[in-house]
């Protein structure tokens, strides 16, 4: 996408100025989401992203710049303008780019450069719809969305890397609305990956449309949800959630680095239950968290991050292995080239246990069942975080009562990390948006269903 | 080539193909600067521009946009919208508006000449991150920062508008984390302005400084229902959460709970709320939307009726009404809606009534984005506060949640105090409110 040329001499220049390292990020991204809307389509809409990141360092100070324009005069004017404060002795010039192209671990054929196919996205958000407002007769509104995404990035770095990759994104969305006199609620159902359209094969319009239609009926007779201290059996899945906000975000060199993350020292020490284990893994075939290389051109990995409870590694980009002394994961994600890249998570889940559900839920007095979560948020520093229960059932005298609504889940990471006592069999991933310091990438959260000891659930009962 | 050239381009090619359309063009320069124990450690400069087109055809419409400006990708982009319209439903509302004003911002207001050199802003960057970290209990300021961005819109279509609007904002941030034995606690808060020079260190500083030593000291209390304040910042993120409920947009599109609500009571009769764009001491000055519509200064409740709704000339069409001036679109979005900056009219409580008596005053809320339903008005979020007796703070409040169903609080309101404020980031201009019976879980 960048003429090599033009990259190399980006970079000497760079290095002249006394960088002790400098990085091309090139970007080139199709974009493409239809969204239907009262059972017909409401927008279409494609777009074309392209820029182009620069990065310096100077010691421990990253210098980061970006410019939609390609010519090398208007690059170099950005490091000369980054680096103003900074200059000093020239480095060595780079020697040459090592050119090396990353295997390809999740294939995609129906992809957005081959063919938007927009007739058969608008076709199966109609069979969702269709199948939502079949399934009650309560739904008064469905929002379908199918967005794809590819993004061509290619990678120089003063240290010789050259290095290009493709991602294929596709997520497909249905959000129904049960309406009951003067109540409504919502219910939502989302299906996606590393790859291209030919997801519609594995993907089920009526299970889409029933599922969607199935919560927002559930919500809409829920009762309001008991608050206090008390037990709470999470669902699979969106359930992982929980240790993404409660955990992963901790694990990250970002935080660890500034010593703004509670296990910033914990390393080698038992942070969870033993029931726990943890992964973060990259390679994971076509699934949404996945990448063949992070941004900063490092092929992908599984990283386990606790064992046993046991904290067994951080998540490492490059600047964070500079600050902490950690190797480097594979993990330095970036939204796109207008952030530098940080330590992110990529599919991130606890590994399933053996428990039963049936075991869980009659071990509660009494509690709550989370059949599904929603997003929720984390400050580093303290450890504090927040999730929303999107479908949630109150449990007593260990039996399911009834479903209840509008409840948080509120904890800190170390804290809950040691409340997880039971963790169950059936394991399974889910797409999400992650947001931090480089931007929202893609990541999954995963886990088999478990229980919570002990956690303060927020509601209005 | 200038833009307004690219513009005239693209615009021929669009009434070429039989179709109608606007363009935006949004571009823009930022700075970002950051600190860590007394060095900078990221200085980020960028530059950037976003070509986004709508085009109608046949009643249809379809959008496209393009961050690259090469021929090839401006030809590429009339291509897409024209393809991307004719999969769309026939939209009969939604039209280019037969308007052929040439409007352009107040550079002297919006976007004043800001001579200050990098060396002042590194050093704001090094003062705020050394200030705080040299205070007792501080760990340190993983967070802070220092930002500056001239953004400019020009908005051009095939009837012959043309408006450009330009803005600087900079702004700085801190977060500090503090240790004391066992307990931590992490605060942070920012200032914006237009100019540099009125952005202060010192007073950042001393409120995230008392803010997180605050915390330090903050505990649960106990589950049950109390007399709650949201602070001069969390009520209007309140309000922006549940904005949806004044979308005419989202009355169109069945969701708006409020659709049907026009003219009735929803709130308080004491609460009277307004979108004001007029007021030119917010960031959410504008005089004009981005359809080129005139703003205006709306009543959107008024003494607990509900009497207005927020549209475009799409969503105005549709309900045989004229636009309020709240057209929104961006180069990679669809025609929309969206508030402008919100007053709330101050009430007949002054400061004693208002926090007589036990009430929870909420300095801060967690999950927000998460943790609330616009369409149902459900809501459960984190908090932190304080635990107040007649106004004064006994004791700061951490780890609980509050939750609730925001439109029925908007019928139990207890006191509306007497004096407005805006919040930090100026778009919203409130008095506090004491709502009563809130269910707070700790």
């Amino acid at each position: 996408m960048l003429d090599i040329n033009t990259a190399e001499s980006v970079i000497d220049h760079g290095l002249s100025l006394g960088a002790d390292f400098a990085e091309v990020f090139v970007e080139r991204s199709l974009t493409s989401a239809v969204n239907t809307l009262s059972s017909q389509v409401q927008s279409v809409e494609s777009g074309i992203d392209f820029g182009i990141g620069l990065r310096l360092v100077f010691g421990a100070k990253v210098l980061y710049g970006y410019t939609n324009k390609t010519a090398v005069d208007e690059l170099k004017r950005i490091m000369i303008e980054l680096a103003a404060k900074d200059q000093r002795d020239p480095r060595l010039g780079l020697v040459a780019f090592d050119f090396s192209s990353p295997e390809e671990r999740h294939p995609a054929t129906q992809t957005l450069s081959i063919d938007a196919d927009v007739e058969s996205k608008v076709a199966y958000l109609l069979a969702s719809d269709g199948a939502a407002r079949a399934a009650s007769n309560l739904i008064s509104q469905t929002r379908g969305m199918c967005r794809q995404k590819e993004q061509h990035v290619e990678i120089f770095n003063s240290e010789g890397c050259h290095t290009r990759d493709v991602r294929n994104y596709i997520r497909a969305t249905l959000t129904a609305i049960a309406a009951d006199g003067q109540e409504q609620a919502t219910g939502m159902w989302s299906d996606g990956g590393l790859l291209g359209w030919e997801i519609r094969e594995h993907v089920d319009p009526k299970k889409t449309g029933d599922e969607a239609a199935r919560q927002a009926v559930v919500n809409l007779g829920a009762k309001a949800c008991p608050s206090g201290r008390m037990p709470v059996v999470i669902g699979n899945g969106f359930g992982g959630v929980i240790f993404h906000e409660a955990c992963g975000h901790l694990l990250e060199t970002t935080s660890v680095a500034k010593k703004a993350s509670v296990f910033h020292d914990k390393m080698g020490e038992m942070i969870a239950n033993e029931a726990v284990s943890a992964v973060d893994d990259g390679t994971m075939v076509n699934e949404w968290g996945s990448i063949n290389i992070d941004d900063e051109g490092m092929e992908t990995q599984r990283t386990q991050l606790i064992k046993e409870g046991r904290l067994t590694s951080f998540l490492v980009d490059r600047m964070g292995a500079e600050q902490t002394g950690f190797d480097r994961t594979g993990s330095g994600r970036r939204e796109s080239y207008k952030y530098a890249p940080a330590s992110r998570m990529r599919n991130t889940f606890i590994e399933a246990g053996d428990a039963e559900f049936d075991d869980m839920i009659g071990s509660i007095d009494r509690g709550i069942y989370a059949a599904q979560m929603g997003g929720g948020s984390v400050q580093p520093g303290t450890g504090e975080f927040n999730f929303a229960v999107t479908e949630g059932y109150y449990v007593e005298d260990g039996k399911i009562q009834y479903p209840v609504k509008a409840a948080t889940l509120i904890s800190t990471g170390p804290a809950v990390l040691k409340e997880i006592s039971m963790v169950g069999r059936d394991f399974s991933l889910a797409c999400g948006m992650c947001g931090s310091v480089s931007g929202a990438v893609p990541t999954s959260v995963g886990q088999a269903t478990l229980k919570v000891d002990d956690i303060l659930v927020g509601g209005q009962g | 080539m200038l833009a307004r050239d690219q513009a005239d381009q693209i615009l021929t090619r669009v009434l070429d193909s039989g179709a109608e359309g606007d363009l935006i063009i949004d571009q823009g320069q930022a700075l970002s600067l950051k600190a860590k124990d007394g060095e900078l450690e990221e200085h980020k400069v960028t530059s950037s521009q976003v070509f986004g087109l709508r085009v109608i055809k046949n009643g249809r419409v379809g959008t496209a946009y393009s961050e690259a400006a090469d021929p090839e990708s401006l030809e590429a982009l009339v291509h897409q919208a024209l393809q991307n319209a004719s999969y769309a439903a026939v939209e009969a509302n939604e039209k280019i508006l037969p308007n052929t004003a040439q409007l352009r911002t107040d550079d002297a207001l919006l976007c004043p000449i800001d001579t200050v050199a990098i060396d002042a802003k590194i050093d704001l960057a090094l003062e705020i991150e050394a200030t705080l970290s040299a205070k007792p209990k501080v760990k340190n300021v993983p967070y802070n920062g220092v930002q500056d961005s001239m953004g400019e819109r020009q908005l051009f279509s095939t009837a012959g508008l043309s408006a450009v609007s330009r803005a600087r904002t900079t702004a700085c941030f801190a977060y500090a984390l503090l240790e004391d034995g066992e307990s931590n606690a992490m605060e942070g808060r920012g200032q914006v302005s237009r100019q540099f020079a009125e952005l202060k260190a010192s007073s950042l500083v001393d409120s995230v400084y008392q803010n997180a030593l605050d915390m330090l000291a903050g505990k649960e209390i106990a589950s049950g229902r109390y007399d709650v304040i949201f602070d001069e910042e969390m009520l209007p993120s309140l309000f922006q959460v549940f904005g949806m409920m004044f979308s005419g947009k989202s009355a169109k599109d069945g969701v708006n709970p409020m659709r049907d609500r026009l003219g009735t009571k929803i709130a308080d009769p004491r609460l009277t709320l307004r979108d004001n764009p007029l007021a030119t001491s917010g960031f959410g000055y504008a005089l004009f939307d981005d359809e080129g519509t005139p703003t205006q200064n709306l009543n959107l409740i008024e003494q607990g009726d509900l009497t207005s709704l927020i549209h475009n000339s799409m969503t105005g069409s549709h309900f045989g009404l004229e636009s309020t001036g709240h057209g929104t679109r961006g180069p990679r979005s669809t025609l929309g809606v969206a508030l402008h900056q919100l007053e709330l009219l101050g009430g007949d409580a002054d400061q004693a009534a208002l926090t007589a008596g036990r009430t929870v005053l909420i300095t801060d809320l967690t999950g927000m984005h998460s943790g609330a339903n616009p369409i149902s008005g459900e809501f459960s979020f984190g908090a932190s506060g304080f635990l107040c007796e007649d106004g004064a703070r006994v004791q700061a409040v951490r780890g609980i949640t509050v939750a609730g169903n925001f439109y029925d609080m908007l019928r139990r309101v207890n006191l509306i105090g007497a004096e407005q404020h805006w919040n930090w980031e100026r778009s919203a201009l409130m008095p506090s409110i004491r709502f009563a019976d809130v269910s707070i879980s700790g």
